[in-house]
């Protein structure tokens, strides 16, 4: 239990997969400009990242290392990952209409978003057990949204302010996830 | 080695299968996506935007809510295809009248004036008119930078290197208005698709600019080709000193364009020369 507690933590806070690994910056400075996209953007992304590191998981546990080809692991997490947001992207479209609007490219964009791709193989490097690896994308997803909200909750205000004109929009973004991930760096260390 | 290609086909079947069992299991789409599907088939797919909205399934979407969208953001390019547009008006139950809605560009400059400076910077029209109203003479007129250029999405564009002005081929532009609004100066207009004389200057008595002068070659409201129509077709606008036209009473006698002194006239179909038909890169 505590050894899961550790991996929730580290994936969310200590090792956080968009400031501290750089993975999943597409969505992160596409969808932060509002803050409900970001909460439904970091939500799908949560999703996908439990069932692709289950899947992920298994696969690896019962079908790659018995029979000794690891080494494929990246070539079929990612025909896994592309299927999984397929199914994803089909479901959300029948049910929930209004929720396939706000997401609209960034469905898609889950697909090859390497926060997803990254999660799986750094469970398949760790060696996580099954359950290791749906905590760990847990902690990966929880904190991509956190990081996410807070983006977009900075991004909103800063908007509202005077900002100078060539620095309008992503210029400003960058810095901002800059002094983020400086501040993110505190956590280093720890655990 | 046998393992390796069992397990990657096998995973690709599973997935397959996965997917299309979920395809089956699901609800339907919802009415609304379902027609937006069906229109989009018809539309072009090209993404371009000109129509305001972004990309061809918005505006799918939004011809499915209300179907007059059609006629506030007008698809040019479905404009100019009769199949499509025959379909389109099936679908959505409209009545489109080509006529009245055909438009097509025309840069209102013919270039030639000569520089001041050499431009030494980003090669954009933006740009360069930010600087001291630009590096050519005239201050009204056409950089030949080709921000239009790169905006066309048929390619209808080509600079005119020896005047340093761009120039459209009517018969390529589709009238979507993107060369339209990316011109930092304002001088792409859109004239009906059957215009007949074309009026080529987009100097401005009411935006004078203090310091500089205009083209040597441009208008020089002498009202020759208004006096010069004896079918008065041209209509002398006062309060900014140009020509302008009643296509309706036109009859392409050329008297107008031999009347001006500057050349600032010519007919629509001479505009790009037959001769040199444009190759599309």
């Amino acid at each position: 239990m505590n050894n899961l507690i550790t991996i929730f933590v580290v994936m969310a806070i200590v090792n956080n997969l968009v400031i501290s690994k750089f993975l999943g910056l597409c969505p992160f400075f596409g969808v932060s400009k509002k803050l409900s996209n970001a909460v439904s953007m970091g939500i799908a992304v949560t999703l996908v990242m439990l069932l692709a590191s289950l899947a992920t998981s298994i696969i690896n546990q019962f079908i790659l290392i018995p029979y000794n080809v690891e080494f494929m692991n990246i070539v079929i997490y990612i025909l896994v990952i592309a299927s999984l947001v397929q199914i994803v992207e089909l479901a959300i479209r029948r049910t929930n209409i209004s929720l396939y609007n706000a997401l609209g490219i960034y469905l898609p964009l889950i697909t090859t978003n390497c926060a997803v791709l990254g999660i799986t193989l750094i469970n398949a490097n760790e060696g996580y057990s099954i359950l290791e690896s749906v905590v760990s994308a847990l902690g990966g997803g929880i904190g991509f949204t956190l990081v996410l909200v807070i983006m977009s909750g900075i991004r909103e205000k800063i908007d509202l302010g005077e900002t100078p004109r060539s620095m309008r929009g992503l210029p400003i973004a960058f810095i901002i996830a800059a002094l983020l991930a400086l501040a993110f760096t505190g956590f280093s260390g720890m655990m | 080695m046998i393992w390796i290609i069992l397990i990657l086909t096998g995973i690709g079947l599973v997935c397959g299968v996965l997917i299309f069992v979920v395809n089956k299991v699901l609800p339907p789409e919802p009415e609304a996506l379902q027609k937006a599907e069906k229109i989009n088939k018809k539309l072009p797919g090209m993404n371009c935007g000109a129509c305001g909205l972004p990309g061809c399934f918005a505006y799918a979407q939004a011809l499915a809510k209300d179907k007059n969208t059609f006629f506030s953001n007008t698809c040019a390019t479905v404009l100019q295809n009769r199949e499509m547009l025959e379909d389109l008006e099936k679908i959505l139950d409209i009545k489109v009248d080509t006529s009245a809605m055909n438009k097509r560009a025309v840069v209102c400059c013919t270039g030639g004036c000569g520089y001041i400076a050499k431009y030494d910077g980003i090669n954009s029209c933006n740009t360069a008119s930010k600087l001291l109203a630009g590096p050519k003479k005239c201050p009204y007129g056409c950089l030949g930078l080709g921000d239009c250029l790169n905006i066309c999405p048929q390619h209808a564009i080509r600079i005119d290197k020896d005047m340093n002005v761009a120039v459209i081929d009517p018969s390529k532009c589709i009238g979507c208005g993107l060369c339209v609004k990316e011109c930092p100066r304002n001088i792409i207009k859109l004239v009906p698709a059957d215009a007949k004389v074309v009026f080529r200057c987009s100097y401005d008595s009411l935006r004078d600019i203090p310091g500089r002068e205009k083209c040597d070659y441009g208008c020089l409201h002498c009202r020759q080709c208004f006096k010069a129509c004896e079918n008065e077709a041209i209509v002398w606008n006062k309060e900014k000193a140009i020509p302008e036209f009643d296509y309706s009473k036109c009859n392409e006698c050329g008297a107008c364009i031999e009347a001006c002194p500057h050349n600032k006239l010519i007919l629509f179909k001479d505009l790009i020369p037959k001769k040199e038909k444009v190759k599309v890169k």
